[in-house]
């Protein structure tokens, strides 16, 4: 008997386990999206309507209307894109030189690192929000972008770390000794490899900034409001607008689905690109 | 045929990290087109010492030359040195093409010079329908020989090659050892070579450094390591299996061990405590010798080595090439040819 085959029971609990699990993660995505096509009354109906006439109402409202969130959009596609971008420039030297660094200050650099991340956000507002009124970056994308960056730079650096320090020493010296130079040595050899990781890196770094509000809505205002704080709108004291709020949410859901797509397809390759037979570090 | 390949020079060089010193002023000579192999057991110091020649370790003082020039504070990249290293370091994103032509791309030749190039080094270690493959779809004979044509493609001043044969398997390595050499014959590149295994060695080698506790114990031909080994440690590491070292005190013509009086070809007019190497296919059962216990016969085939037990509980090992005529457990007494003993201090280890 092929002791690899396995049990139908087996199989049945593990398809069991498996749809349960996809339709809690799957269900307020569904149920978002089912909102967004309904009326504000069918939003409100008890028992909830499963059978609707859809509208696309919501959807006109949030890009055309009075309360769109094209502009909010732009603003956090501005802010993301920044701080991704510039924490991945500064994040990758500085994680592939700590990868490489043969000195007692690496370890306690780590934990120094990651303790940045260890901060409650909440106690830092009252600070960031003084600097930045100083320095007049309140309401401006550099000042979002900056105070984003003193969070994804040290969690980027942090998770990069590893990615680097798995590449074998060994190819880097051979790339050296076959006249690539330190920087050659980076571009040809070693970011080829940790691509599957900064990759993933860079996904990371960008839904935290895409989806950040705490920060956003503290230290933004009118010229720059990102989505998040834009779809709180949708909420007041009178009454909360679900279906606008849902349109809104699927929209700015939309980027994020859009890159994760892309960016799948570099990361299995990333992570399935296999080291060398034999391989290993010192 | 015009040798560009370098001679080589090391000059008190010391390498040191931290207070851990693994390199104690080691002094070296490689002429141009000589196949040099550094052996000795692991970490004592022979990879530590080919890698500073590839410049990839500082050393700690000391110089290094090139071709009489000082390169001690070179780059690696600014030596003309190519290195196969033990896992072969192949660029996993790249094809085999692309990996051999990656030191010729990297000094900006053209892309029709890379392609001719290329083609020309997959031919010479028989990998030419192999190009188009990443090193992952390849088996570790084939990620050798993609390292190597990477290694001759720009044709080196010097070739270092790290341990490259230990991954392999028992008979890819015999294959591999000969083709190695062919090759370095055929390019007359000065060529540095790592192993602990002293059987590759032997074969490979025109001339060996031993290793030991980071310093050379004896630098010569392979003949010369085998036959005049400079102390006790090297007579004990080299020879499969190695050289049997019993302990004794010599005086006259004779070395008492465990009471028996073994007539040695040198004669002291003193007594002094030595240490007795006689190889394991001089060794002989005799009459009047040492007396042992069988403990263990190995019959390879070709030959048998039979281990004997001796009253110190020393282990003795003798290799004849005819079938073994003794049984384990049985006692019995060996003795050798005079001519073909060894005498090292007790001490200094040292060969008298």
């Amino acid at each position: 008997m092929n002791t690899h085959t396995r049990s139908p029971l087996r199989q049945i609990m593990l398809y069991s386990v498996t749809g349960i699990s996809l339709a809690i993660w799957v269900f307020p995505i569904l149920w978002g999206l089912l909102t967004s096509f309904k009326t504000e009354r069918d939003v409100l109906a008890y028992p909830p309507k499963f059978i609707f006439t859809p509208t696309l109402d919501n959807y006109h409202e949030v890009i055309f209307g009075a309360s769109s969130i094209l502009p909010n959009l732009l603003s956090s596609i501005v802010v993301a894109t920044g701080a991704t971008l510039l924490t991945m420039l500064f994040a990758i030297p500085a994680a592939y030189a700590l990868a490489r660094l043969r000195c007692p200050i690496k370890k306690t650099s780590g934990f120094y690192v990651l303790a940045t991340q260890m901060l409650p956000p909440v106690g830092l507002i009252i600070p960031y929000y003084l600097i930045l009124q100083k320095i007049g970056g309140l309401d401006s994308y550099s000042g979002l972008i900056i105070i984003y960056l003193t969070f994804s730079l040290p969690f980027a650096i942090w998770l990069m770390v590893s990615y680097f320090e798995d590449i074998p020493l060994e190819m880097e010296e051979a790339a050296l000794l076959d006249r690539a130079g330190r920087l050659g040595a980076l571009w040809h050899v070693i970011l080829p490899q940790a691509r599957g990781g900064i990759a993933v890196t860079t996904i990371f770094v960008f839904l935290n900034a895409w989806n950040e509000f705490l920060f956003a809505v503290v230290l933004g205002g009118n010229q720059v409001r990102t989505v998040t704080v834009a779809m709180f709108n949708f909420i007041s004291v009178e009454q909360t607008q679900w279906a606008r709020l849902a349109a809104g949410a699927m929209l700015a859901m939309a980027p994020v689905i859009i890159i994760g797509i892309f960016a799948q397809r570099h990361i299995v390759k990333g992570l399935t690109i296999g080291a060398v037979k034999g391989g290993g570090r010192r | 045929m015009t040798s560009t390949s370098a001679n080589v020079c090391l000059e008190k060089v010391s390498k040191s990290y931290g207070k851990t010193v693994v390199l104690h002023e080691v002094n070296l000579t490689i002429k141009a087109g000589e196949f040099f192999v550094m052996l000795g057991p692991s970490g004592s110091g022979k990879s530590t010492t080919l890698r500073i020649l590839a410049g990839l370790e500082e050393v700690s003082s000391g110089r290094v030359f090139m071709d009489e020039v000082d390169v001690t504070s070179k780059e690696p990249g600014e030596r003309d040195v190519a290195m196969v290293f033990q896992s072969y370091a192949l660029y996993p994103h790249m094809t085999v093409a692309q990996n051999i032509g990656f030191p010729l791309k990297m000094v900006k030749k053209s892309k029709a010079e890379i392609a001719q190039k290329v083609k020309e080094a997959a031919e010479k270690v028989e990998i030419s329908h192999l190009l188009q493959r990443t090193p992952g779809q390849l088996s570790g004979g084939q990620q050798q020989r993609v390292a190597l044509a990477r290694a001759i493609i720009r044709q080196p001043k010097l070739f270092l090659l790290d341990e490259p044969l230990s991954n392999l398997d028992a008979k890819l390595r015999l294959d591999m050892r000969l083709e190695l050499h062919k090759l370095q014959k055929s390019l007359d590149t000065t060529t540095v070579y790592v192993t602990h295994d002293q059987e590759e060695a032997m074969t490979l080698a025109d001339r060996i450094a031993i290793f030991m506790d980071g310093k050379i114990v004896q630098i010569g031909t392979p003949r010369e390591i085998f036959v005049t080994p400079a102390t006790a440690a090297v007579a004990g590491f080299i020879g499969t299996p190695p050289m049997n070292l019993l302990p004794g005190n010599w005086s006259g013509t004779s070395v008492n061990v465990n009471g028996c009086h073994m007539q040695v070809s040198d004669e002291t007019n003193k007594s002094c405590p030595v240490i007795l190497g006689v190889r394991p296919n001089d060794i002989s059962i005799v009459q009047d010798g040492i007396p042992v216990m069988v403990e263990r016969v190995e019959d390879l085939g070709d030959s048998t080595i039979t281990s004997f037990r001796d009253a110190q509980g020393t282990l003795i090992k003798m290799k004849k090439e005819s079938e073994s005529t003794v049984n384990e457990g049985e006692s019995v007494t060996l003795g050798f040819n005079p001519k073909d003993a060894h005498l090292f201090d007790a001490s200094s280890g040292n060969r008298i």
